[in-house]
């Protein structure tokens, strides 16, 4: 019974020590690794997309990375964390895809066991009706934006000029997004 | 051009198709009425001009249809007023679905960061509301005239301020694209006009609950693919305009990466692509752009549910 307690309470202790130092991801892009959190720095490695890697730390818009042997710092966009693979939108990403893809019957699942799930599904927000209360609610907890401002100034927060991203598609392809107002 | 010509007859024949029944007339007298009051209307749309000034009186049993008008009143921008309409009655049905958390302190926590947020997108026109749900579902919503919620389940996997902002930064993103408004403009108008048939709602206006359909169900309706990318783009920066470290919802995107599709997720799954590929989309137009952007974290000042 102790042996059982023991061995329980040192894979905890494992699993919460490896949990801790490294996490699981998948490299999205071909990319390469940096001795540095800068692009400045030296480049210690490349990795290619798919390829799997130890995430360690995150800093900023980068992340530690262990990839094979060496260790180095990659650009926080071009991994994801978790193991389900590249993403449903390349070609052969089986794992991803599936990762993606809703399980009907689990829906179905879901919808016959409302009491127990408190997730929102279809269903229930098909069948919603005006809650004038809640409503109420909302707007009574609305600020005014001068109030905003206050509170982002005192929390040290300073409006700075950026740019919009591209999109990068249209930059490729030229054809315009259907959510551009082009016809 | 050529879409809008298609529409319009697409419409025509569906008109003509449905028939009878649903109160089509009702629709178009309101909007009628509604053009006819606008002084001066924002828009120049020489063709939509309403009827004569004197109205005829309405007539309920047998409304006059003018295939062209209805149209054209189904293609025009809406109005500032009419987007708020709509997002007011999908709002209303949301919280019939998840009402608020019971938290004031929390609830205006949310809509000050978010208004500092939305102070950056842009958009002053609209007043900006926003509510964390109490649900255990992992998402959060945007409706039309600046309604934007959260989720208690999103909420609890925070672990900053930056983060919160860039999930609000992103909903804000598909209220200032109109994201919603052209979903229903493009595909859904003549649908939900048809399903709604009939159907009464009580207490709330019929005519935009018929174009919403069926209770908040737009909310579970998935927007394109790239409007998802787009108000990733848009919100990333928006926070990162805001003095928030801009990495806020790549983290969060990080975080949803990990999770199984399950009861909590699946929703957030259909309807948006795999958090996988709205990493990698984003870093395609980040690169190197933010480099030398850096911005508060706040994680001390993060208000903690519990």
């Amino acid at each position: 019974m102790k042996a059982v307690w023991l061995f329980s309470t040192a894979l905890a202790t494992m699993m919460t020590l490896s949990s801790a130092l490294a996490a699981p991801g998948t490299v999205l892009r071909d990319e390469k690794i940096y001795a540095q959190a800068a692009s400045t720095s030296k480049v210690v490695a490349s990795v290619k997309r798919g390829e799997a890697v130890d995430i360690v730390t995150k800093q900023g818009g980068w992340l530690k990375v262990k990839a094979g042997k060496t260790e180095g710092w990659i650009r926080l966009l071009s991994v994801r964390s978790g193991t389900g693979g590249v993403g449903g939108a390349g070609v052969g990403d089986v794992v991803g895809a599936a990762t993606t893809r809703s399980d009907p019957t689990r829906v179905v699942a879901v919808a016959g066991l409302r009491g127990l799930s408190q997730g929102l599904d279809e269903e229930q927000l098909k069948q919603a009706k005006f809650n004038t209360e809640e409503l109420a609610r909302l707007e009574a907890n609305a600020v005014k934006p001068a109030d905003a401002r206050t509170r982002a100034a005192r929390s040290g927060l300073v409006a700075t000029n950026i740019a919009q991203l591209p999109d990068p598609k249209a930059a490729a392809s030229k054809s315009n997004s259907p959510w551009e107002e082009s016809y | 051009m050529k879409l809008k010509l298609m529409i319009i007859a697409i419409s025509l024949t569906s008109f003509s198709g449905i028939a009878g029944g649903f109160d089509f007339g009702k629709l178009i007298e309101e909007q009628l009425k509604r053009d006819s009051t606008q002084p001066a209307p924002t828009q120049p749309a020489p063709t939509s001009q309403p009827a004569p000034a004197t109205q005829p009186a309405p007539q309920p049993a047998k409304p006059k249809f003018d295939p062209f008008q209805f149209g054209m009143t189904l293609l025009k921008d809406y109005s500032i007023e009419e987007e708020m309409r709509i997002g007011h009655q999908i709002a209303g049905n949301l919280l019939g679905a998840a009402p608020l958390v019971k938290d004031n302190a929390l609830q205006q926590y949310v809509n000050l960061v978010g208004n500092w947020v939305a102070l950056q997108s842009g958009r002053t026109d609209i007043p900006w509301r926003f509510g964390v749900l109490e649900n255990d579902a992992i998402n959060a919503f945007a409706a039309p005239g600046g309604y934007v919620f959260v989720t208690k389940g999103l909420y609890r996997r925070l672990n900053s301020e930056a983060e919160l902002a860039g999930v609000l930064a992103h909903e804000i993103a598909h209220v200032t694209n109109k994201h919603h408004l052209k979903l229903l403009k493009k595909s859904s108008v003549i649908g939900a006009l048809g399903e709604a048939a009939g159907r009464k709602v009580e207490g709330s206006d019929q005519i935009v609950q018929n174009l919403i359909g069926n209770g908040a169900e737009i909310m579970a309706r998935s927007l394109d693919r790239e409007a998802e990318f787009e108000a990733d783009r848009h919100g990333m920066v928006f926070a990162a305009r805001a003095g928030y470290d801009p990495w806020g919802l790549p983290n969060v995107l990080q975080g949803l990466a990990t999770l199984p599709n399950d009861s909590r997720t699946s929703l957030l799954f259909k309807t948006h692509p795999h958090p996988a590929d709205r990493l990698a989309t984003l870093g395609d137009a980040v690169g190197e752009r933010f480099d030398q952007v850096s911005g508060k974290d706040l994680a001390d000042r993060f208000y903690r549910i519990r």
